[in-house]
């Protein structure tokens, strides 16, 4: 039987704003909703319409889709860890007094740090799917390479190596250690 | 029951669906309007995020399968899952059986 126009206009907008492999299993269960209100008796336009409304609104659907997306909780967790990296690389340049490349990298290192946050919070607070995935991929990706960028940075600058700064260094590291894993299931989506 | 009023307890009903064995979505939201009488009203759609959600906590697992042509996603309870559904099972009960005793001004049992 060929689906209700109504119900293939339902499922185009969901397409449009989430994955394939989501609309799918959403559009299995429209069908199936749709098929057991025309066994209730009900015409076929009659059972669509009464399909799409138990379904709910389409932006409530991909809303609670983005809520649930792994890149957003994983945007959610880096700006949570994110102040606690920050005080370790602040406690550990200030006290140490190295200020590691040229004023104008510390500057360009800000500018990314800012936008990387921007990203984060993009995703974290988001109700849509796509950019809720793609801010939080982009800003993960972004803070595992600020994270490599100081720890190479300070490396090179030949600070010495005080507690402070491999308190730092650690907590860096461990930070790309989470981005990376938590990229994995963030792309698969 | 609105879907405001099922907050909290969505999880433990959606786990109580998969527990006679694994269920795709439909007949998930199926069994909870069977053995609610009809009275549970939300919105199908955001049954699925809920079920992707308790997916990533790997209380339940997903596995396609082809039926009528369509590709359909049926989820089953995994060891964790079971766990949790006891878990709020009792808590649940415990909870119920306070209120349901202040409401009524008896006694409260004791939890079990």
């Amino acid at each position: 039987m060929p689906q209700p126009r109504l119900i293939s206009s339902y499922l185009t907008v969901l397409a449009a704003q989430l994955p394939a492999p989501i609309v799918e299993e959403l559009a299995d269960g429209l069908t199936e909703t749709h098929r057991s209100y025309l066994q209730q008796g009900l015409a076929p336009d009659d059972a669509a319409k009464s399909a799409v409304a138990e379904f709910g609104e389409p932006q409530e659907i991909v809303a609670e889709f983005a809520r649930v997306n792994p890149a957003r909780r994983t945007a959610r967790r880096l700006l949570g860890i994110g102040p606690v990296v920050g005080a370790c690389w602040a406690v550990a340049l200030i006290t140490d007094r190295v200020w590691p490349g040229p004023l104008p990298a510390r500057i360009l290192v800000g500018l990314a740090l800012i936008t990387i946050i921007g990203l984060l919070a993009a995703s974290a607070l988001s109700t849509r799917y796509r950019l809720a995935a793609r801010a939080g991929v982009a800003g993960c990706v972004g803070i595992a390479i600020l994270d490599a960028v100081l720890i190479t940075g300070v490396t090179f600058t030949g600070a010495p190596m005080t507690w402070l700064m491999v308190a730092a260094m650690v907590a860096s590291t461990a930070r790309i250690a989470f981005a990376a894993r938590s990229l994995v299931p963030a792309l698969a989506r | 029951m609105r879907a405001e009023e099922l907050k909290g307890h969505l999880d433990a009903v959606l786990l109580a669906a998969l527990e006679d064995g694994p269920r795709h979505g439909y007949a998930v939201i199926e069994s909870l309007r069977q053995n609610t009488g009809g009275r549970l009203d939300l919105p199908t759609g955001t049954i699925y995020p809920a079920l992707r959600r308790l997916e990533q906590a790997g209380l339940i697992t997903g596995s396609w399968s082809v039926v009528g042509g369509r590709r359909r996603r049926e989820y089953r309870l995994t060891a964790a899952g079971n766990r949790a559904l006891s878990g709020k099972r009792a808590d649940w009960l415990d909870f119920s059986a306070m209120v349901s005793a202040a409401l009524e001004g008896r006694p409260c049992p004791s939890p079990a």
